[in-house]
């Protein structure tokens, strides 16, 4: 069934479904989150490694700011802003390449290896996993800036802007959790 | 014309909402810094990462248009 020959009624039938897809979809996704933190918390227990602060608390901000410029996003869409909307798209996608190469160049170029045992597995599971999320991303953003491009959102029918926002918003907030895990709970052994 | 000062007064409330929690929320990542600095205990910092995800969770990621048909008006 094509967006043009349905109804403004099917349609919002459909998006119900579509979001509930969505967030079950979520819900399986946590349990592969979900075994990566409980798999630190058994493994590091009260300890964590020495990682770069600063660096830490940098690709969280860039990460926060990434989630409100795609919040951004998605009002322009709601509200046919399209500047806003293109722009904020735009921003978002930079800002999540940004985080993306903070981890991949400053963080896996540190000291701790894979293979440099519990604490190498986990950084390097938690991040990867991630950072693969978020590569994923950046992707369906750059498919949504071209839908956007080529007119195909209204005010009516962005069900493709929304479901995209979401995931971002979701990638960040694993983050949440992630970040404290790996950089600020429990104490480094010397 | 009253339709079209509804929109941008729900345009307006939008932004705010963005606004808002956005600056909340880099609030609370700021206090989980600074506490990490002086303690690292796990119970207060995975408290404060549990209301930094509902606030993320109930108004970047619209949770309740689950069971209400809010949007794509």
């Amino acid at each position: 069934m094509s967006v043009a020959t349905t109804t403004l009624s099917q349609y919002r039938a459909q998006l119900r479904s579509n979001r509930l897809g969505l967030w079950l979809f979520f819900i399986s996704e946590l349990f592969l989150f979900g075994g990566l933190l409980i798999s630190r918390f058994y493994l590091w227990g009260g300890t964590r490694p020495d990682l770069d602060q600063r660096l830490g608390l940098i690709v969280t901000s860039i990460l926060l700011l990434s989630s409100f410029f795609m919040y951004l996003a998605e009002v322009g869409a709601e509200h046919e802003n399209r500047r806003l909307f293109l722009f904020s798209l735009i921003m978002t996608a930079l800002l999540g390449t940004a985080f993306l190469l903070g981890v991949v160049i400053f963080e896996w170029g540190g000291e701790i290896r894979p293979w440099d045992g519990a604490f190498g597995a986990i950084l390097y599971g938690m991040t990867g996993m991630h950072a693969l999320h978020v590569a994923s991303g950046i992707v369906l953003i750059l498919i949504v800036a071209y839908n956007g491009l080529r007119g195909r959102y209204t005010a009516e029918r962005h069900w493709g802007v929304e479901a995209c926002a979401i995931y971002w918003h979701y990638v960040d907030v694993v983050w949440i959790f992630f970040y404290p895990a790996i950089y600020l709970m429990g104490t480094v052994p010397t | 014309m009253r339709e079209k000062i509804k929109m941008s007064d729900k345009k307006r409330a939008a932004y705010r909402t963005g606004i808002v929690v956005f600056l909340v929320v880099a609030a609370l990542t700021a206090v989980e810094f600074y506490l990490a600095s002086i303690s690292g205990a796990i119970a207060v910092l995975f408290f404060i990462a549990l209301i930094k995800a509902a606030l993320i969770v109930r108004y970047f990621m619209h949770v309740n248009r689950l069971w209400t048909d809010e949007g794509h008006e």
